[in-house]
């Protein structure tokens, strides 16, 4: 049995009492997993251990038994799943190993920036530069004027109708008929005639 | 030597937990043979059939990796597989007895869940003729093998192993380096396993 061989098994007892940590941990858990004299090795220290404490060593199968559960927890895709879920929202998590240190020297996601600051700022002064530009640019325009001015122009509109009154054209057969037909169009509270309008009447029918 | 006795737990085991949820399934491998026998015999005290034992006692594994995830560390690991097992078995117990295929014969209590109200002399339902011989000579050889000790590397082993004292309280205890505990540990286990492997190996027809 080779030196290494020893120490392999001296730290995979030591792994089996929870007196490994970081890497030493992590690469007796490898050695443990992939070199079948190890992985021998922690089974032999268990079952030990279990007579010890129990007097009995539960005559099973272990090898099967493992063997069929490794097929079982091949097809199971939901913890992998979860795991690869894991590794994409908290990468750092992962990478954290055993002493479960993270690397505080980068910033969290939602850490105050200043640049962000001043982008929004130069943002709100352009918006209140555009709004104060046309308020003042459009009060110098002419259509201001003439709603300024606005009261003076009935006056002399109203000149130039009495200057120049309109002639309005009369047909004589059409007053008649308005006047014949007024006792049925009537007006409206709305001062216009209001033929269109239907009033909707609930007869009762005679039994 | 009862079964009541505390297992020896470690914080070990919440680290293969994190390295399995991580996403290497082969230490959840690890806990499965440090833990399989334990959960056989706990199943064993609720069923009498054989092979259903074993399913029972791979559905434990199975719901325990699905959940892993879920396992904080606030109680020991073995405690929480434990809860498992007794309620994977209660629910195989249940629809069993609604199945009138299965004879009384194959089911004991499912109440009987308390790892304490077991009796030792007690045959569990998981042996056959063949795997009772086999427990026995592996039982005898590490009886052995322990009275064949020198009786430092005896004392740490059983101090670790049947009391579950720490590697600081064996330190105290026996007065020397945690170094020197850590190396009496080792040797004492080396010593034992190096007559159990042969049995383990041909009980299982083959090696790992």
């Amino acid at each position: 049995m080779t030196n290494d061989t020893l120490k392999t098994r001296e730290a995979i007892s030591a792994l089996a009492d929870g007196q490994l940590r970081g890497q030493e941990f992590a690469r007796v858990v490898e050695a443990v997993s992939k070199d079948d004299d190890a992985r021998a090795t922690w089974h032999a220290y268990h079952v030990v251990g279990d007579v010890l404490r129990s007097g009995d060593a539960a005559g099973h199968n272990d090898l099967a038994f493992v063997a069929r559960l490794q097929i079982r927890l091949k097809s199971e895709e939901v913890a992998v799943q979860s795991a690869d879920a894991v590794k994409l929202i908290a990468p750092d998590a992962i990478n954290a190993g055993a002493n479960g240190q993270f690397d505080t020297k980068r910033d969290s996601a939602n850490v105050s920036r200043f640049r962000w600051k001043l982008v929004a700022g130069l943002a709100s002064f352009t918006a209140v530069a555009a709004v104060g530009w046309g308020l003042v640019g459009g009060l110098s325009t002419a259509p201001t004027v003439n709603l300024a001015a606005a009261p003076a122009a009935p006056a002399s509109a109203t000149v130039v109708a009495i200057e120049q009154p309109q002639i309005m054209i009369r047909d004589p057969r059409l007053d008649e008929l308005l006047a014949a037909h007024k006792q049925f169009g009537g007006t409206s509270a709305l001062q216009m005639p209001a033929g269109f309008l239907r009033n909707a009447t609930f007869e009762v029918p005679n039994r | 030597m009862t079964d009541a006795l505390p297992p020896v737990t470690t914080d070990s085991d919440l680290m293969l937990v994190e390295r399995t949820v991580a996403g290497d399934q082969r230490a959840f491998e690890l806990l499965v043979i440090k833990y399989q026998r334990r959960i056989q015999r706990l199943i064993g005290r609720m069923v009498r059939d054989v092979d259903l034992v074993e399913d029972i006692a791979q559905e434990t594994f199975i719901r325990a990796y699905r959940a892993l995830h879920q396992f904080r560390g606030d109680a020991q690991f073995y405690t929480w597989l434990y809860r498992i097992a007794v309620n994977t078995a209660k629910k195989a117990l249940l629809e069993l007895k609604r199945d009138p295929t299965v004879s009384e014969g194959s089911l004991r209590s499912g109440d009987d869940d308390d790892e304490t109200s077991w009796h030792g002399n007690e045959p569990t339902s998981d042996e056959t003729p063949e795997s009772v011989l086999a427990a026995k000579e592996i039982a005898a050889v590490v009886n052995a093998a322990m009275d064949a000790l020198p009786a430092d590397l005896r004392q740490a082993v059983t101090l670790r192993e049947i009391e579950g004292l720490s590697y600081e309280e064996i330190s105290t205890v026996m007065n020397c380096p945690i170094g020197t505990v850590r190396s009496r540990i080792f040797r004492a286990r080396e010593a034992i396993s190096e007559k159990v492997k042969p049995l383990l190996d041909n009980q299982s027809g083959k090696r790992w």
